[in-house]
């Protein structure tokens, strides 16, 4: 009964009912039950579970197979596409619908990409994965377009990066099929670390660039921000939360399941220093440090967030690539982790953005008064990016650092921990400028964000705190996951970790934390002196009372000391590089349509059969 | 009964100016039906075995043979079926009308008889039909059609002769004119510089409907200026068909490396520049001409891989650009113009513009839909092929598959901006397209079972013997002995100098 | 016939192709141009005539009671006649085409033609063309040119 089957049987039912009752709230409830079924049907698979309805083509049999490693990503993903349609049926959804946007197309686009992903995650050969995978990209593009013209541009943007990737994916599939044989994926496993050096440093190539792509890896990861950021805000949870997770269940079964860890180290550049696994460890490190630095500079919350999210997956990329039982397990936790709190803080930024309008950084202020739920989501939320006690970011996290600290890679631990250190630097300028400080005039009548809002956020963030105390419940279907890719299982208790290797036990951390906290407000609480709570303007400075028209609390240039050491460091080298690339193709382009537009065609044609004549005499 | 396929068009092209009223309206498309009818029936047959005729009973090799396999039954269902999709219903008076409709259907008996014939000059013949007709279509709208279709015109002439001096060099080294008889002498006769250069010729001159790299200059300007309709039939159709007498002539006759390298060079460079200067293009008729150059050089490329699989590849990526193409060319109708006047379409024809969004992730190569199983038979083919100019094509066409993306998205981009200022698609072109689309559907997610049919065709397409087999033997030579034997005679005089006809006795 | 006139009837037939091919080149006119296509035909047509032909051989007409030992290859002359109609078809559109041209545009040059209809597409879709490439960019005033314009032919 609970069979892959089933499965994709109500995935697809959910998309054609969203195509089809979309635009009404009731479907919102409709298709949350529909999403929570698919979460029960999943959760009580047998694995692994073969889909019946494979075909054979062209010699190819295409089949579908759920495993653990898929399951694991699988319920992430209705778990953010349930957060997401608690958005669209409440008050948000209205105001979407009033600004002229279709809540049926964003309905069918969120269904549809939890189709196409359940497809991409249960493949069970090379054709199946290619499917999914451009089916997930396109349905990616829809949902990243919805919203308006700005968001439309930034998911144009996206097209040449997507299909770029997917060519390059598709040649390393042709290629593995003709000096393979096959494509099924455990054939592959079997017979890809067989091949030569060069074959072996080729399909890494090609398919970790089509992976990396979608990833928004270094060097890639240019149209990402703009896209998430400029989306509609259901869409952007979902995206933020899950979608580029896609390129890193496509890295890991490459880079563990197909190609074997092993073989990319023997790929190496300098002998016994440098090779290739070294190669994917330290983009995944610049991929973290990079983006957190390009979001300390933004000014747009959206756009901090998204930049954000594009630092984090580097941490899931370096846990992946150390291939101990303990750095692949912080990997794979924190995919889980980083969904939770993004989504979360990205449903509190938009909470922001429809009650008062704008989500720039220098216009908003003092919200926390108005907003207080909003703002406890985005406190825990913002904890657990930063990846600080008692939030799950922190366990992930400290499994990643444990792994690096294990197999002795110093400088891969500090550009970890550079990034963590942006990555508290910039969320706080996030959640001060946003809820701290002075409120403002216009935003007097700030209310709180409806409870279709608050409830998805609020839940996110209880799960986070959950798996925080308890990771043990994570680590379960982590486990899962790292059996299925055949990598060495970590021991993990409820409390965290427990091996010769290091150990956490996260009851007993959170248990101290709170004590300590508790110490804390007993003395602030018990033995201080009562504290009177007054208006936040019944205040006065310089010899003057204040007034709510007088900005006496606000920031300007945020960081101006950090910024003006740094400064001088952001380069934009890759925006060049990106636009160097189109301006190239611009240029050839033009050569071509030159070349069209001969007044006389009969002169080429004769140099031509001449040059012809003379290569059938030589030859 | 093959004969009809093309003798029914073509009567009713004549007899339409002679019809009375309501009848002259119906006539074509009753001609293209009963076409239609006769390639489904014809496929049933020669899916198992083909089917040859022997016109007026003469034998081959002197007569004319008309020969039906797999390919030739698919093409004729499709000539019929998408002429009548692509029907002119409309003209500005009755005598435009009448041309219109007497000029498409001499242009749907030309293919029939370029899908059937097994004669090269009998090939020539249907060619030059096919061309004239499409001279008359494509100068048919305004002034500027006048000047494209001359230059179309002097292009296409030029292409006449070098395959007129291809088949003179053919006929001179082989004397027949049978493709059978040809390639049972080629090894002997046609492997050396000279009939190299007749291959060359021949595709050269054969190549302007094809839309050949070298030849196909003519194609963004007359797809500018004659009506879309036209467009699509002279894209979608007729570069098919002559497409496929050039892939005859490559695998009967002129089975060599060189001739697979020059399919090779030239698809890949047409492929190259193709969507490259489609990515620069401002209005959507010439984007689409320059993409239909693009998507022809990849057929190209397919069928230059040997054996079947490339027959395969090429077929695939044929029969989905036959159907992908004359659609957009009808959407481009209303949609014709430069891209700033298409923003905010899809508010006015929804449907239209999903339609549009359909096709064109089909021609990228999304899957389900059948434009992937094309790219994947191509991709597979080339890879097989030992590494050097077969890989560097294969990583030209997903080069320029990505470069496509980009300015067919930008279109959809325009298509979907909020703006308030459009007209909507007339609803024959939607439902047109829509037909299309299912068919395109259709054919995506019946892949697995399209695929066996898809192998037949390409193994009778790839197997010269049979060919040869089924046509030669089976009709023997005729006892007639007043007729020269054929081939060049050497004089029978051993005293006189020795003929201009120096080659090797039959 | 002697090998020397077969041997001078095929460069004929080559030159004339030759000849074709150079005027299709450096043809302006259009009716220089289809001219020149036309004898570019004429010369393929005489190619594939001297294919046919035998040393001693007739005719090739048959007459009731009387056998041919050595005749002409009858089959390129079949293939000429049908060459030769469908060139004159083909001419006589080329014509009317460029009459039509000529009656829209007031030119008969290839040229002028081409940027007349280029511009007129463009106007057609609504772009705006790409820079001509042979206007000046900017407006300051260029010497006066060394020879006179010539006038373009119509």
């Amino acid at each position: 009964m609970m069979t892959l089957d089933n499965l994709l049987a109500l995935s697809g039912a959910t998309t054609l009912a969203a195509l089809l009752l979309g635009q009404s709230r009731v479907f919102a409830w409709l298709g949350g039950l529909m999403y929570i079924g698919q979460i029960i049907l999943l959760a009580a698979m047998n694995l692994p579970d073969v889909a019946s309805f494979g075909f054979d083509i062209f010699g190819q049999t295409v089949g579908w197979q759920m495993d653990g490693f898929g399951r694991f990503f699988a319920l992430i993903t209705l778990g953010a596409a349930l957060a997401a349609i608690a958005y669209t049926g409440g008050e948000w959804g209205d105001r979407y619908v009033q600004n002229g946007n279709s809540r049926r197309t964003l309905q069918f686009a969120l269904a549809l990409n939890v189709l196409a992903m359940l497809l991409l995650l249960a493949s069970k050969d090379l054709i199946a994965f290619f499917i999914g995978w451009e089916l997930t990209s396109w349905a990616g593009f829809m949902l990243m377009a919805q919203g308006g013209d700005r968001a439309l541009r930034a998911a144009l943007r996206y097209v040449p990066y997507a299909m770029g990737g997917a060519m390059a994916v598709l040649a390393g599939i042709v290629l593995a099929h003709t000096w393979a044989g096959s494509l099924d994926i455990g054939v592959l496993a079997g017979r890809l670390p067989g091949l030569a050096n060069w074959q072996i440093a080729t399909l890494l190539v090609l398919f970790g660039s089509g992976f990396a792509v979608k990833m928004g890896l270094l060097p890639f990861h240019l149209w990402q921000a703009p896209a998430y950021a400029e989306a509609a805000g259901a869409g952007t949870g979902f995206l933020a939360a899950i979608s580029s997770r896609m390129g890193l269940f496509g890295l890991g079964l490459l880079l563990i399941k197909l190609l074997t860890l092993s073989r990319v180290a023997d790929l190496s550049f300098i002998p016994g220093v440098f090779d290739a696994q070294d190669l994917v460890a330290w983009l995944a490190a610049f991929t973290i440090v990079l983006p957190t630095f390009t979001a300390l500079k933004q000014n747009d919350a959206r756009y901090l967030l998204a930049w954000h999210g594009i630092g984090q997956s580097g941490y899931m990329l370096l846990g992946l690539a150390m291939g101990d039982p303990i750095g692949t397990a912080g990997g794979l936790l924190h995919v889980f982790n980083h969904a939770t709190y993004q989504a979360a803080l990205v449903f509190s930024v938009f909470a922001v953005i429809h009650r008062t309008g704008t989500a720039d950084l220098n216009s908003l202020g003092g919200l926390v008064t108005r907003m207080p739920l909003s703002f406890l989501a985005m406190l825990m939320g913002i904890i657990g990016l930063a990846g600080l006690p008692p939030m799950n970011g922190f366990v992930s996290k400290w499994l990643v650092y444990r792994s690096l600290m294990i197999d002795g890679h110093p400088f891969l631990f500090l550009m970890a921990v550079l990034g963590t250190l942006g990555t508290i630097l910039s969320v706080y300028k996030l959640i001060h400028n946003t809820f701290l400080g002075q409120l403002r005039a216009e935003h007097e009548n700030v209310k709180e964000a409806p409870w279709s809002m608050t409830i998805p956020m609020l839940a996110l963030v209880g799960l986070g705190f959950l798996t925080g105390v308890a990771p043990g419940l994570a680590l379960h279907y982590v486990a899962e996951a790292q059996a299925a890719l055949g990598l060495p299982v970590m021991p993990y208790t409820m409390g965290g970790v427990q091996s010769p290797r290091g150990d956490l036990d996260m009851i007993w951390v959170v248990g101290v934390l709170f004590a300590g906290f508790g110490v804390g407000a007993i003395l602030f609480y018990g033995f201080g002196n009562k504290s009177k709570r007054i208006h936040q303007l019944d205040n006065y400075a310089g010899g003057h009372f204040l007034s709510a028209d007088v900005r006496y609390h606000y920031s300007d240039n945020f960081y101006a000391g950090l910024m003006h050491r740094i400064g001088p460091l952001y380069r934009s080298s890759f925006t060049w590089l990106e636009s160097s690339i189109a301006s190239s193709v611009d240029l050839a382009a033009s050569l071509m349509q030159g070349w069209y537009r001969q007044v006389t065609p009969a002169l080429v044609l004769l140099i031509a059969a001449a040059l012809g004549l003379g290569w059938t005499i030589w030859r | 009964m093959i004969v009809l396929v093309l003798v029914l068009p073509l009567l009713a092209a004549f007899l339409l100016p002679l019809m009375p009223g309501m009848l002259r309206r119906l006539i074509g498309p009753a001609a293209l039906l009963a076409v239609a009818g006769i390639g489904i029936d014809l496929a049933t047959i020669t899916f198992q075995q083909p089917v040859v005729l022997a016109v007026g009973g003469f034998l081959p090799p002197l007569g004319i043979v008309f020969q039906a396999d797999a390919v030739s039954a698919v093409m004729v269902v499709a000539v019929a079926l998408l002429t009548l999709l692509l029907w002119p219903w409309q003209g500005d008076d009755a005598s435009v009308l009448d041309r219109k409709q007497a000029l498409t259907l001499i242009l749907a008996a030309a293919c029939s008889g370029l899908a059937v014939s097994g004669d090269i000059f009998n090939v020539y013949v249907f060619y030059e039909l096919a061309a004239v007709a499409s001279y008359g279509l494509a100068s048919g709208n305004n002034a500027a059609a006048k000047v494209a279709a001359f230059r179309y015109v002097i292009l296409g002439g030029i292409g006449s002769l070098l395959a007129q001096v291809g088949i003179t060099l053919l006929y001179f080294r082989t004397g027949t004119l049978n493709l059978a008889h040809l390639a049972e002498l080629a090894p002997h006769t046609l492997y050396d510089p000279l009939g190299m250069s007749a291959f060359l010729l021949i595709l050269l001159g054969f190549g302007v409907k094809a839309e050949l790299f070298l030849v196909n200059t003519w194609a963004p300007e007359v797809y500018a200026t004659a009506e879309t309709r036209v467009s699509g039939l002279l894209a979608g159709l007729v570069s098919k068909l002559v497409l496929i007498i050039l892939v005859r002539v490559l695998t009967l006759i002129f089975a060599m490396t060189e001739a697979h390298l020059a399919f090779l060079v030239l698809g890949m460079l047409g492929t190259l520049t193709g969507e490259l200067a489609a990515y620069r293009a401002r209005d959507v008729r010439r984007m689409l001409a320059w993409s239909s150059i693009g998507q022809l050089g990849m057929a190209f490329v397919a069928f230059s891989i040997p054996g079947p699989a490339g027959m395969a590849a090429g077929l695939a990526v044929a029969l989905h650009h036959l159907i992908a193409k004359p659609a957009l060319f009808l959407l481009a109708e209303r949609w014709g113009g430069s891209l700033a006047s298409l923003t905010g379409a899809a508010r006015k024809s929804p449907i239209a513009a999903g339609l549009f969004v359909l096709f064109v992730l089909s021609l990228l190569g999304v899957p389900p839909l059948p434009g992937f199983w094309a790219k994947y038979l191509l991709l597979t083919g080339l890879a097989a092929q030992p590494a050097g100019l077969w890989w560097l094509a294969g990583a030209v066409v997903l080069l320029t598959t990505a470069i496509e993306a980009v300015y067919l998205f930008r279109v959809i981009g325009a298509l979907y901006t909020r703006d308030d200022s459009q007209e909507s698609q007339p609803a024959v072109n939607v439902a047109s397209s829509g037909i299309l689309a299912v068919v395109l559907v259709g054919a995506g997610l019946a892949s697995p079972i399209l695929a066996a049919p898809l192998d037949r065709m390409a193994a009778q397409l790839a197997d010269a013997p049979s060919y040869v087999a089924r046509i030669l033997p089976a009709l023997p030579m005729p006892p007639d002995s007043t007729m020269p034997p054929p081939g060049p005679v050497p004089s029978p005089d051993p005293m006189q100098p020795p003929g201009p006809t120096q080659g090797v006795t039959p | 016939m002697s090998d020397f006139s077969l041997i001078a009837l095929l460069g004929c037939a080559i030159g004339l192709i030759g000849i074709g091919f150079a005027g299709l080149v450096l043809g302006r006119n259009l009716f220089r141009i289809v001219l020149a296509l036309s004898i570019a035909e004429a010369g393929a047509n005489l190619l594939l005539i001297l294919v046919g032909f035998r040393y001693g051989g007739i005719a090739p007409i048959l007459e009731p009671g009387r056998t041919v030992a050595n005749m002409v290859d009858p089959v390129p002359q079949a293939m000429v006649l049908t060459a030769i109609v469908i060139g004159v078809g083909v001419q006589a559109l080329a014509l009317a085409l460029a009459i039509r041209a000529r009656n829209a545009y007031g030119t008969l040059d290839m040229r002028l033609l081409r940027e007349r209809m280029e511009s007129d597409i463009d106007r057609a879709a609504g772009t705006t063309p790409d820079t001509s490439r042979q206007a000046p960019a900017g407006t300051r005033p260029l010497p006066p040119p060394l020879l006179a314009k010539r006038e373009p032919l119509s």
